[in-house]
């Protein structure tokens, strides 16, 4: 395996995390990534708040990094994929179109999340396999919303965990995954998004995304 | 004085101190004297109808027993002349009178509908007394003329009517002022305007909101061409800057100036024993009952705090000390609802309320007629500052003003006996008005296409007729121009992006959302997103920062407005309380920078050190300062002016350095950030930075060679732009610095309550959304404006880089101590979270997560 990821194992089963901010499941070929935001700078440029483009090209550029190195054959989007009805403007919905289809051969499922909820539908030409509220699949149990299901270990994200580092004198904070005991929550895909500080639970492993490696803290 | 007035001086002078007593006393203070002032008003009217309107103000004004100061007949003269300046007298001459009867008078002789006189003021509070004053001398004017205010305060059926009809004589804020800009009928409104004054000048000139002000000011000169512009301002270093500032570069500005300086008596309350006196902190509690048993309620005394909290607790805390008090004690600071400050504020002035616990919310404005005392708790950090607040007690020309210092730690006392030097020499700072803001520029011009449009290139010039915006060039005008219209000045243009627009050749703005939003967000003040306070009966408290009440937990109590209150929810911007029963100790945190210490003032702490080191005891202050000042002789040195005292020291938490250049806070903030930079090229590490006004500690986790690396080289000037600036990118500074500048230009939408709602999905904090430009538009010139601020702040003309020159050259005195001396104790305790690293990313985590989980695991 890759040093600069981490393992775990859940229920019996061996999951990758990946620094690309995504979770990697070997035996079933299946990458799961959440909180994408998709057309978020241009949701900000149509209120009238000038930001740089860019970070949707870097998001799609990561993402491609993390199906080409796994050789994913699914993607699972657990939610938040785009951020608001605004920001899908005809250039963003042809960028996304065009992306979708270099990756033509992986399959793309989304789990919708509370902002994908401002959309009815979402574009034919991305191909998506649309979910409402989550996906079961052999252990797992794979949501936006990081809730416990009995019987199941939950994968989701939604709430953008942070991990601040450091004491009172030197701090950093990154994104980070917390794996706990009956939930894993992934870091938000987007590096257009802010986070909450996470604080431990008894049993949690917290993994930090670290530039390009995760470490466990 | 004007010819054909025979009197000989000495009659002149007592008659002036007469006029000005009077002139300066609220209205409410002529009480007495009203029954004969009908009499001469008749007296005036009959035999005075084809006076020209001057010649009536001039009757009204002998009416009431005074008599012109030659500064306000010059003021006069030169209004009519056509002219204009800056008057500068110190508080309380009688300056709003010579700023507006000339004015007033060419109203009154044009006597035309629709607005004619603007009075501008720093603070919306001081609206209501100003409107009394500025409506007084009409009695004798035949001209029927309404003076009105408009501000954040004014209700919206008024606004509404305003809107449609201005007054002849409008009071106003810089803000409210630019929201009328944005009217589509400005150039109307303002075409009739013939002056405008703007009282407490010297209070806006420093800031951004005087940027602001100034670009507002060029805009109603385009309006009504031949406008008059008369500033009003105490005393400067700088007064010829700030005259030029008001009236723009198109003319040049007349000053009018009186020699009217009060006396100031300083007096410092001096603790019982420094032994038991704290080394750090600023409350100052253990001085509380020595003041208590100092005021006297029959002499009504203003106590300044330097922070809103502060203020809090103190207030607190002398009800308890002073029970019989309880009704006669009342607290003021700029977050408490505005009724109850104004309640306040009469009760000072009627003598019902006897000492009033403050912050800088009554530095300015109202006349306090009654205020015999004032008090300041905790270093003022400047000379003008001391000025001012002095000059608030027996508020009369000529009179003496009284002011008590009480130090709340050792060292400022060090600090108090310093500003009495300073003030014996008069060495009152200047107020350096920031150069051209391109977030402020960016504000204005869509204030400027929402108020009628306009084409570039006049915009421009008229721009540079500011004189911040004087060296504004092309290319910036541009990018600013484009930032508001394209989004981007790069190639890269943002197709969805649409604030300004071109509409057959002009700018305008035609989206109605984004009108909406800018006339909500203008304003160059900037503050946390704030939430209303409120009882759940019912009833409005004031306002507290949201990050405050975020942390609150249903439940916990706190004080607010010197109530005790328990906290039960936050809803739609608003959070809900009821009296607390159980014990309080928590007290709200305001944001807001603490003032750093004036360059001024700083010079003179280094004076008085370098005495004490010699041994010399030359002030009361000193004496009782003394045995702290000789624990730091014992353990280390007492810093001398021209020697730079380094103290190495190692802890628990790590290596430290210990420097004292004594400059203030901000030039230590990029000195540190500077040194810890060129160290960290020495050898990797990371530093943790902490200053305060006194000096500067890096810290780090690992051993590092202070001794050797604390060379001469290390304070060079070579390179030091490019090497602060790559501190201030490295480091958190200029984060900060984007914060306003994001807010400003309009990138960051405050939380304001009902337009939340409808924007919550473009809420982003203004660090994410730094680290986003920086990342896809580094060459983005608001985050060169951050960088520039950062630097000009440090610079402060030139500060940093003559700090650097001096500590290049002084000799180096470095001592090992065993613990933190008096002067680092602070340092250690005051850490802020600034870090600045060479190590990469991942080595950083490695060391930092054990630290994390060794915590973690003590906590569990």
């Amino acid at each position: 395996m890759d040093s600069r990821r981490c393992q775990v194992r859940i229920e019996g089963t061996l999951l990758e995390l990946l620094p690309e901010r995504a979770l990697y499941w070997p035996d079933a070929g299946t990458l799961a990534v959440a909180d994408l935001h998709w057309g978020k700078t241009e949701s900000f440029q149509q209120h009238g708040i000038p930001l740089p483009t860019g970070v949707l090209e870097d998001d799609l550029a990561r993402l491609s990094a993390a199906l080409t190195t796994t050789g994913a054959r699914r993607l699972l989007l657990l939610g938040d994929l785009i951020h608001s009805r605004q920001g899908l403007t005809p250039a963003v919905v042809e960028r996304l179109a065009e992306w979708r289809e270099s990756h033509a051969s992986v399959e793309c499922v989304l789990v919708r999340g509370n902002h994908d909820r401002h959309v009815k539908t979402l574009p034919d030409r991305w191909r998506l396999d649309v979910r409402e509220s989550s996906i079961d699949e052999g252990p797992f149990h794979f949501a936006h919303h990081p809730e416990p299901v009995s019987g199941r270990y939950v994968w989701a994200g939604h709430i953008h965990p942070m991990v601040r580092l450091g004491g009172r004198s030197d701090t950093l904070r990154l994104p980070c995954f917390q794996v706990g005991r009956g939930v894993g929550v992934l870091p938000a895909f987007s590096a257009f998004t802010g986070g909450i500080n996470v604080s431990r639970r008894a049993g949690d492993r917290i993994f930090a995304v670290a530039g390009p490696a995760v470490v466990e803290v | 004085m004007p010819a054909g007035r025979p009197r000989s001086l000495r009659a002149q002078i007592a008659a002036s101190r007469k006029a000005l007593r009077a002139a300066t006393e609220p209205p409410a203070a002529e009480a007495p004297r009203k029954p004969r002032r009908p009499r001469v008003q008749r007296a005036s009217t009959r035999a005075q109808t084809n006076e020209p309107p001057l010649e009536r103000l001039r009757g009204w004004f002998r009416a009431k027993g005074w008599t012109p100061y030659p500064f306000q007949e010059e003021a006069w003269a030169a209004h009519a002349r056509g002219e204009s300046g800056l008057i500068h007298v110190p508080t309380g001459a009688g300056k709003t009178y010579a700023a507006y009867l000339g004015p007033l008078a060419d109203v009154a002789a044009h006597g035309q509908p629709g607005l004619q006189l603007l009075y501008v003021t720093p603070l919306r509070a001081v609206s209501r007394d100003v409107e009394k004053a500025l409506r007084e001398p009409l009695t004798v004017l035949d001209a029927d003329l309404a003076v009105e205010s408009r501000t954040g305060d004014t209700s919206s059926s008024v606004r509404q009517r305003q809107r449609e009809r201005l007054p002849q004589v409008l009071i106003t804020t810089p803000e409210s002022l630019c929201v009328l800009l944005t009217h589509e009928r400005a150039p109307e409104l303002f075409a009739s305007l013939r002056s405008v004054i703007v009282d407490e000048w010297h209070e806006l000139l420093g800031s951004k909101r005087g940027s602001q002000l100034e670009l507002a000011l060029a805009r109603l000169r385009h309006f009504a061409p031949g406008l008059r512009t008369w500033a009003l301002s105490a005393t400067l270093a700088n007064l010829e800057e700030a005259a030029r500032h008001a009236v723009g570069t198109g003319q040049t500005p007349t000053i009018v100036s009186a020699a009217l300086e009060r006396p100031i008596v300083v007096e410092t309350l001096l603790p019982e024993s420094v032994d038991a006196f704290p080394w750090a902190g600023h409350l100052g509690f253990s001085m509380l009952a020595r003041v208590g048993a100092w005021l006297d309620a029959e002499r009504s005394t203003l106590i300044f705090t330097n922070t809103r909290s502060q203020a809090e607790r103190w207030f607190e805390g002398l009800r308890f000390a002073r029970p019989e008090w309880a009704h006669l004690i009342a607290l003021h600071h700029g977050s408490i609802e505005r009724e109850e400050r104004e309640r306040v504020e009469s009760g000072l002035k009627e003598g019902s309320l006897r000492i009033v616990v403050c912050t800088s919310s009554l530095d300015l404005g109202v006349d306090f007629g009654p205020v015999e005392r004032v008090v300041q708790v905790g270093s003022p950090k400047g000379i003008g500052r001391t000025m001012q607040r002095a000059g608030r007690s027996a508020h009369r020309p000529g009179a003496t003003c009284h002011i008590l210092f009480v130090p709340t730690h050792a060292l400022e006392l060090v600090e108090m006996a310093a500003a009495k030097d300073a003030l014996r020499r008069r060495e009152v700072e200047a107020r350096t008005p920031p150069g051209k803001p391109l977030d402020v520029l960016a504000q204005h011009l869509v204030t400027c296409a929402l108020g009628g449009g306009f084409t570039p290139d006049a915009l421009r010039d008229e721009v540079r007729t500011a004189a911040a915006f004087a060296g504004l060039t092309d290319e910036e005008f541009a990018w600013t121009l484009s930032l508001v219209r394209e989004g981007s000045p790069t190639l890269r243009a943002y197709p969805e992006f649409r604030r300004v627009v071109e509409h057959e050749g002009r700018c305008v703005v035609a989206d109605a959302r984004v009108a909406r939003m800018h006339r909500l967000n203008i304003g160059t003040i900037t503050s946390d997103a704030v939430v209303q306070l409120r009882y759940w009966s019912g009833g409005r408290l004031g306002s507290v920062e949201e990050s405050y009440v975020s942390r609150l937990k249903p439940g916990d109590t706190f004080i607010f407005a010197g109530k005790k209150l328990e906290f039960s929810r936050l809803q739609d911007m608003t959070a809900y309380v009821r009296p607390a029963k159980t014990k309080v100790t928590r007290t709200p945190r305001w944001g807001g920078s603490r003032l750093p210490l004036s360059g001024s003032l700083a010079a003179a702490v280094r004076r008085t050190l370098d005495t004490a080191r010699h041994g010399d005891v030359t002030s009361d202050e000193l004496a009782a300062a003394w045995p702290v000042l000789d624990a730091q002789a014992r353990l280390s040195r007492i810093p001398a002016a021209d020697i730079l005292l380094a103290e190495t020291c190692q802890t628990r938490d790590g290596h430290h350095l210990f420097l004292y250049p004594f400059e203030g806070r901000l030039v230590h903030e990029g000195l540190a950030a500077l040194l810890a930079l060129r160290l960290t090229r020495l050898r990797k590490a990371t530093f943790t930075l902490s200053v305060n006004d006194y000096g500067l500690e890096l810290l780090t986790p690992t051993p590092f060679p202070f001794e050797e690396a604390l060379h001469p080289a290390l304070f060079t000037r070579e390179r030091l732009e490019a090497d602060v600036l790559e501190s201030v990118n490295v480091g958190e500074l200029s984060k900060r610095q984007f914060r306003d500048i994001a807010r400003i230009a309009g990138l960051v939408l405050p939380g304001l309550p009902g337009a939340r709602k409808s924007s919550r999905q473009v809420q982003a904090s203004a660090s994410l959304l730094h680290d986003v430009f920086i990342q896809y538009d580094p060459d983005n010139l608001l985050l060169v404006q951050a960088r520039r601020e950062v630097l000009e702040q440090q610079f402060e003309e030139g500060r940093l880089e003559r700090t650097l020159e001096r500590l290049q050259a002084a000799p180096l005195e470095l001592i090992h101590v065993r613990r933190p001396t008096p002067l680092g104790f602070p340092l250690v305790v005051e850490r802020i979270s600034a870090s600045l690293s060479s190590e990469s990313l991942l080595e950083r985590v490695e060391r930092l997560k054990e630290r994390w989980t060794r915590e973690d695991a003590r906590s569990a």
